[in-house]
């Protein structure tokens, strides 16, 4: 007791303890290491659960999951499963949405930051960015009974005939396209508009915190308003631009409901964009609460473990373009 | 970094502790709150008319209600198949107040996995379109699968240039035809032979192509459709009876799914000259016109109540042990062809609680035999069991047992 209340012979571990509490920024330390390492194990979590649960079909189906056939199966019934129908399906449709989403958005964050007189900005940049908040429920109800009919349909019977000729593309533009829109096309164009907000909005940022200098610098030498934003703002802004595109293609990627309304659920085996095709996301939307059998469930798991994958090599890829181009670019204040 | 390692575990054991010390009450209380949020909106809705008309009728039907349950205080938990998720919904809504100390949760989250989750117990009973399989029974010991309503698939159809009457006719055959690619075109002899009325029109159209929308979704709708189309023909129809399987149309590049019935809907009103299935109670609400059927009796018969309570009895004398039966192309004359029961599925003995089975067997009896209960369900497209196929249920449910005792219904 006596000892106790005279600090110089104080427990050592109260002292300690006293110590830890009184030092604020450890605590605070801990904490966010705590918020950091949450993250990897939800990520090493993940990624397990996906392996171990894939693992008989996984066994059962080896590489013959996953190599590129037209005549691939998907088979409940007789438990056959092969899954590239649903990977050519995820790639192609994020891939082209990228395709149409890029120059629209590079060409509304330009304007945004550069060119658009101020009182316009505000309310246009409101706009955007309500426009990532729909939900994408919302976009596949309005895409399958307004925008499929009235421009799908259309825009696919003009690309087919204007396209389809064309030796290497035409493949991509083979076939006609369903009355009602229903096809990998219509999935390709919902997207883009669903990503066009996301890299409009992470550009115009970009745009906007380039320092002053580096244009009045470039005016000064005395480029044009047009080779100051192609000479100088867009590439030294390139690695956040790039940052942009790949949140916008994981966006599109892990996109499942609007697609699934709107791509026409089909696994016929055909290359085409103007086809009904098929998902990693819109297969395990569909068919996992009524899976019927383990391996059926197993076989979507898998899918999930290939689309897991897929992102984190995107990911990979473009934090290896961002490091490269932030290096070649000098920053200023470093 | 690492020497902070020892404040992150002291951080992850402080965390874990004060989760643990409060999820418990937490999560009670959200489940209430929701719970109340719920009914709210639902008595603020237009059901409020449907449940007063349903409260007088049941009051004599249980005499012996213990009076010492609270409000509220019995709780029972139900998930599967959200076919008749519309019928439930409304029936354990109404249900409050014909026994106020009874609550009633379904959730809608797929038959699949409304088995899964009464085989591993988390649930009292569960809602299947399936069949519970032998893994299942022997997983989950005394489960026991009860029919309680039935519902109808029909074959949606648009094509502008069709005039509204007479209505298109189709028979088995060409809707296999149809769903394997082998028919194409709307002016196919097959067709046409089937359609005397139509026959000048369906000659001379200008747009010929069909095409075959199916749902994309695991579902009961698909596994009654094809289960049909196999009992039909069994050589012809190689894509098997399941909740999914694999579209022959699709593989022909002639095929579109849709998610869920509006989603099969959607795209059939959308594609001029298409054709697609949906549950009969969404075509009728939402006015889609579907094609008559000639039956296994070689007559035309239409989609209503009638012709489908005429399919559930001529498999009244088939019902399995398990009470199960396949009401598909059934032999009767005015039996609609495509025909499903939707079960509840329960434990025969095994049920832990035993206020809980007492109340669970009460509301399988008022939703079985309450003619407010049958009159939601007809209203909103469902059919309820025949007399034959609704004693035999009753006798099943009269046998559940509760810690050795049997769990007496009153009549």
């Amino acid at each position: 007791m006596k000892s106790l209340s005279h600090p110089a012979t104080a427990n050592p571990y109260l002292i300690k303890l006293r110590n830890f509490w009184n030092h604020g920024d450890r605590l605070w330390n801990g904490i966010i290491m705590l918020m950091a390492v949450l993250v990897l194990l939800i990520v090493l979590g993940i990624g397990y659960l996906l392996w171990i649960d894939s693992s008989s079909a996984r066994e059962l189906f080896g590489i013959r999951f996953i190599i590129p056939t037209l005549d691939a199966s998907w088979n409940p019934v007789t438990n056959n499963y092969q899954a590239w129908p649903f990977i050519y399906g995820t790639l192609i449709t994020s891939i082209f949405a990228l395709f149409i989403a890029l120059p629209i958005s590079l060409g509304i964050s330009i304007f945004l930051a550069e060119l658009c007189p101020g009182w316009l900005r505000l309310p246009l940049g409101w706009l955007i960015e309500l426009l990532a908040a729909i939900p994408s429920v919302v976009y596949g109800l309005w895409g399958i009974f307004i925008f499929l009919p009235s421009v799908i349909t259309p825009l696919g019977n003009f690309l087919g005939s204007v396209l389809g000729p064309i030796p290497i593309i035409g493949m991509l533009f083979a076939g006609s396209i369903p009355a009602g829109g229903t096809s990998r096309l219509a999935a390709s164009v919902i997207l883009a508009i669903m990503i066009t907000p996301t890299i409009t909005a992470v550009s115009r940022d970009v745009l906007l915190a380039i320092p002053r200098a580096q244009r009045e610098a470039s005016l000064a030498l005395g480029s044009t308003e047009w080779e100051m934003i192609w000479q100088v703002l867009l590439p030294y802004g390139l690695s956040g631009i790039l940052g942009a595109i790949i949140l916008g293609l994981g966006r599109a990627l892990g996109e499942t409901m609007a697609v699934t309304m709107v791509i026409g659920n089909s696994i016929e085996g055909s290359l085409s964009l103007l086809r009904p095709g098929y998902t990693m996301a819109s297969i395990i939307a569909n068919e996992f609460a009524e899976a019927l059998s383990n391996l059926h469930s197993e076989a979507m798991v898998q899918i999930a473990l290939i689309l897991f994958f897929i992102t984190l090599f995107l990911n990979l890829i473009a934090r290896l373009l961002v490091w490269r181009v932030a290096r070649r670019t000098p920053q200023e204040g470093r | 970094m690492f020497r902070n390692l020892r404040y992150v575990l002291f951080m992850v054991i402080l965390t874990s502790l004060l989760l643990s010390a409060c999820q418990p009450t937490e999560v009670i209380k959200t489940v209430e709150v929701v719970k109340t949020q719920v009914i709210t909106q639902v008595v603020q809705g237009q059901t409020v008319e449907k449940v007063i008309t349903a409260t007088p009728a049941p009051t004599k039907a249980e005499p012996t209600k213990a009076p010492t349950l609270a409000k509220g205080s019995v709780q029972i938990n139900g998930s599967g198949a959200t076919f008749p998720l519309p019928v439930y919904n409304q029936w354990t809504f109404a249900y409050q107040f014909v026994d106020p100390a009874v609550v009633i949760n379904y959730q809608g989250v797929g038959s699949g996995a409304g088995k899964k989750a009464i085989v591993e117990g988390t649930v009292d009973f569960a809602g299947s379109d399936s069949l519970v399989t032998d893994a299942e029974y022997a997983a989950g010991k005394d489960l026991q699968m009860l029919p309680i309503l039935a519902g109808s698939v029909v074959a949606i159809y648009n094509h502008p240039e069709l005039p509204a009457t007479p209505r298109l006719i189709l028979d088995g055959k060409t809707l296999i035809g149809i769903y394997n690619a082998k028919i194409m075109n709307w002016d196919d002899p097959a067709i046409v032979a089937l359609n005397p009325g139509l026959k000048d029109k369906l000659t001379t159209l200008k747009n010929k192509k069909i095409t075959a929308v199916h749902r994309s979704d695991g579902s009961g709708t698909t596994e009654i459709f094809t289960k049909y189309l196999t009992a039909v023909d069994k050589n012809e129809w190689k894509a098997g009876a399941a909740a999914s399987i694999e579209w022959p149309v699709d593989k022909a590049g002639n095929g579109v799914g849709g998610k869920g019935n509006p989603g099969v809907a959607a795209v059939v009103l959308n594609t001029p000259g298409s054709i697609g299935y949906v549950e009969l109670s969404y075509a009728k609400s939402n006015n889609v016109p579907f094609a008559q059927m000639i039956n296994a009796a070689g007559k035309t018969v239409d989609a209503n109540d009638k012709s489908t309570a005429s399919a559930m009895s001529d498999f009244a004398g088939s019902l399995s042990d398990k009470l199960t039966a396949d009401l598909v192309n059934g032999k009767g004359e005015g039996t609609w062809p495509i025909v499903g029961y939707t079960y509840l599925v329960i434990k025969m003995k095994d049920m832990k609680d035993c206020t809980k089975a007492t109340k669970l067997v009460e509301f399988i009896n008022w939703a079985l035999t309450d003619p407010s209960a049958a009159k939601v369900a007809g209203d909103l497209g469902y059919s309820v069991l025949p007399k034959d196929v609704q004693t035999k249920v009753l006798a099943k449910l009269n046998e559940v047992s509760c810690a050795g005792k049997p769990v007496v219904i009153n009549k």
